[in-house]
């Protein structure tokens, strides 16, 4: 379905963003990239949908190819070809409804999209995506005024009124608490399944990896250092992707709060007096 | 001061930083240029009155204006130097002492300001000042444009209109702009650069400018096209200020959402409606009622070139004030009434709509 073929990037200032790719990743398939900041995760990803230009090889989407400098091939593969953000990137001021629709501007002509008027279809698609999230009842609020979570779930709606083949998601669930991430996460792997959508996950947490992915890729400098069914992927390995041991951080995701550095030292003291540990979530 | 006193402190060792010394050297080389500045003052001067400084043995003089200047730019110096400022803010001080003495020099202005107490009490000012004060209401309420058949009232509707229409086609055709000189919703970087320059240009003439160009186009007040000219100078005038302002916003949107837009296949002008038009909604309405504020008043101005609306009118009463000042006293009114409540109705409206 995806192939990278000795795939490399060089980002304009010459720094080697992804250094000969190989990988071929198969038709309904639930990968997982981990590795540490700045291994070149984001990287990978974009390169796939050409929001970053591959410099070298070849990358294959189904039967294309994707040309970073045609235009408007690039516009027919990224119809194709859904993305989700960690920031959401929604538009934080109009309704999720038109958040939704927005996922159907490649198929709607220009003029319809320029005075706002989609057709009876493109809605009912954008309905049914909501539905599939789950915040079909909210489809006429804000987008900004809804949580973390929810607004995560409109721009998985809104990817899939693409109706796509592929979904990247460049940490979806790294701003979301850890429940939450779960829930979304969990919405995202099934709908995956339901639809047989082929899936790209960029990861923080290694737990969340393993227990939601078919696949785990791991980079570290803009190599793959890993690729391997999830059963593979023990410690040993995961410790050698990251160059160190492995803590209890990398592997927890519930119960803990995720950066204790964030909680402001007086706060935790008070909660710690209070005999609440974990009363600040 | 108690408060820090109470604090406990910190136990440590290390010597806190002294905030360091600016160079000597540096600040000689201000001192220099403080007295090349004064030479030149000296030897540019035109004003003839000198200063003495008896000092026992000699005495020294030197032209008045041009030593106060110096002494001023030494005690910037100085103070710069006690509170330990950096050579180049101090620099900064040093400039704005000598650039204010060298632009207020050239228009006199000292010299004219001191006269002005003079002219304030000698002259009309009185007369005038109590006829401002007395504003000929019945005048506004009743009265005719002279000659016409056309009530005075009726003129500040039409200047009304015309900030209407100005406003709209103005705001609109600036929003089309302003997309287009964003290089963050533009076609490209040619496209973007070329409508800025066009922009500046654009800008850079102000709204009488364009009036008289109008006026002289396509006639005046005097073949019934005042209005019109009035129009399309606010237009222009409009158009410059909303495609620059909200060209700024464009390039201050979040990049996120433009991204998720690019990642599901839109095309520009897409993004740029769906994603970019969202964003920038609330400063467009901001900046509309603004400019739409701008026009009332510059109508007004614009009077003075022979436009229609309450502007013409004005020009006329100025013209026509040796018989009284009582009518141009109720138009000044008028226009700060009229200004606040389209301060007070805009300031509603952005309020409920944002
Ligand atoms: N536009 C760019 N120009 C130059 N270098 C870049 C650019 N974008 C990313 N890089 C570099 O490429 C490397 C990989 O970046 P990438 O964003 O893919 O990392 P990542 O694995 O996604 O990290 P993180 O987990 O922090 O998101 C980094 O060293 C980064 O500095
Ligand atoms: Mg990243």
């Amino acid at each position: 379905m995806i192939t990278f073929e000795n795939v490399d990037v060089v980002y304009p200032n010459g720094f080697k963003g992804l250094d000969n790719i190989n990988l071929n990743i198969t038709k309904g398939e639930f990968v997982a990239i981990i590795g540490l900041s700045g291994a070149g995760k984001s990287t990978l990803i974009r390169a796939v949908n050409g929001l970053v230009p591959y410099t070298g090889g070849t990358l294959t989407v189904g039967e294309t190819v994707v040309d970073p400098r045609n235009k408007s091939k690039l516009r027919k593969l990224r119809a194709r070809v859904g993305m989700i953000f960690q920031q959401f990137n929604n538009v934080g001021r109009i309704s999720v409804l038109n958040n939704v629709l927005i996922g159907r501007s490649a198929f709607t002509s220009t003029w319809r999209s320029l005075i706002g008027w989609y057709g009876a279809e493109d809605k009912e698609v954008a309905f049914q995506s909501l539905e599939r999230v789950g915040i079909v009842d909210k489809a006429y609020n804000r987008a900004s005024a809804l949580s973390g979570g929810q607004q995560q779930r409109v721009a998985i709606a809104r990817v899939l009124a693409q109706d796509p083949e592929v979904i990247l998601a460049d940490e979806p669930v790294a701003s979301l608490d850890p429940p939450t991430a779960r829930k979304v996460l969990g919405d995202l792997r099934r709908i995956q399944q339901d639809l047989g959508i082929t899936c790209i996950v960029n990861m923080h947490h290694l737990d969340l990896a393993r227990d939601y992915a078919d696949r785990i890729i791991g980079m570290r400098a803009g190599k793959v250092v890993f690729d391997g069914p999830t059963g593979e992927a023990i410690d040993a390995v995961i410790e050698d992707v990251y160059q160190r041991s492995l803590t209890a951080e990398d592997i927890a995701t519930v119960n803990v709060p995720v950066s204790l550095e964030d909680i402001p030292a007086e706060a935790e003291a008070e909660a710690v007096a209070a005999g609440e540990p974990d009363g600040n979530s | 001061m108690t408060a820090v006193a109470e604090r406990p402190s910190a136990a440590s060792a290390v010597k806190r930083p002294e905030p360091p010394k600016p160079p000597l050297a540096n600040y000689l080389g201000l001192v220099v240029i403080a007295m090349a500045a004064f030479a030149f003052f000296w030897w540019t001067r035109e004003d003839t009155s000198v200063l003495f400084l008896p000092l026992g043995f000699i005495t020294l003089w030197a032209p008045q204006w041009p030593l106060i200047g110096f002494l001023t730019m030494l005690a910037v110096l100085a103070l710069c130097w006690f509170t330990r400022t950096s050579p180049m803010a101090a620099f900064g001080a040093l400039s704005v002492v000598v650039f204010s003495y060298w632009a207020g020099s050239n228009i006199y202005f000292i010299d004219r300001i001191i006269d002005v107490p003079s002219r304030l009490t000698g002259g009309n000012t009185r007369d005038q000042l109590i006829g401002y004060f007395n504003p000929d209401w019945s005048y506004l309420l009743f009265s005719n444009v002279a000659g016409t058949s056309r009530p005075i009232w009726g003129e500040w509707l039409i200047t009304l209109c015309m900030a209407v229409v100005a406003t709209i086609i103005g705001c609109f055709i600036g929003l089309l702009l302003a997309m287009l000189a964003s290089p963050v919703s533009s076609f490209n970087k040619a496209t973007s650069q070329t409508v800025k320059a066009v922009n500046s240009v654009v800008r850079s003439i102000p709204d009488v400018g364009w009036a008289l160009l109008f006026a002289a186009f396509i006639g005046g007040t005097a073949y019934g096209l005042g209005a019109l000219a009035a129009v399309l100078a606010l237009i222009m005038f409009n158009i410059g200020i909303v495609a620059k302002l909200l060209g700024e916003s464009i390039d201050a949107v979040n990049p996120g959402p433009l991204e998720a837009a690019d990642a599901t296949g839109a095309n520009l002008l897409q993004r740029d409606r769906v994603a970019v038009l969202p964003a920038v909604m609330p400063s467009f309405v901001s900046y509309s009622l603004y400019v739409f504020e701008l026009n009332i008043r510059a109508s007004a101005a614009l009077g003075v070139v022979g436009v229609a609306g309450i502007g013409g009118e004005l020009s006329r009463q100025i013209g026509r004030m040796s018989q009284g000042y009582e009518n141009v006293g109720a138009i000044l009114w008028a226009l700060v009434l009229v200004v606040l409540l389209v301060d007070l109705l805009s300031m509603w409206i952005r309020r409920k709509l944002l």
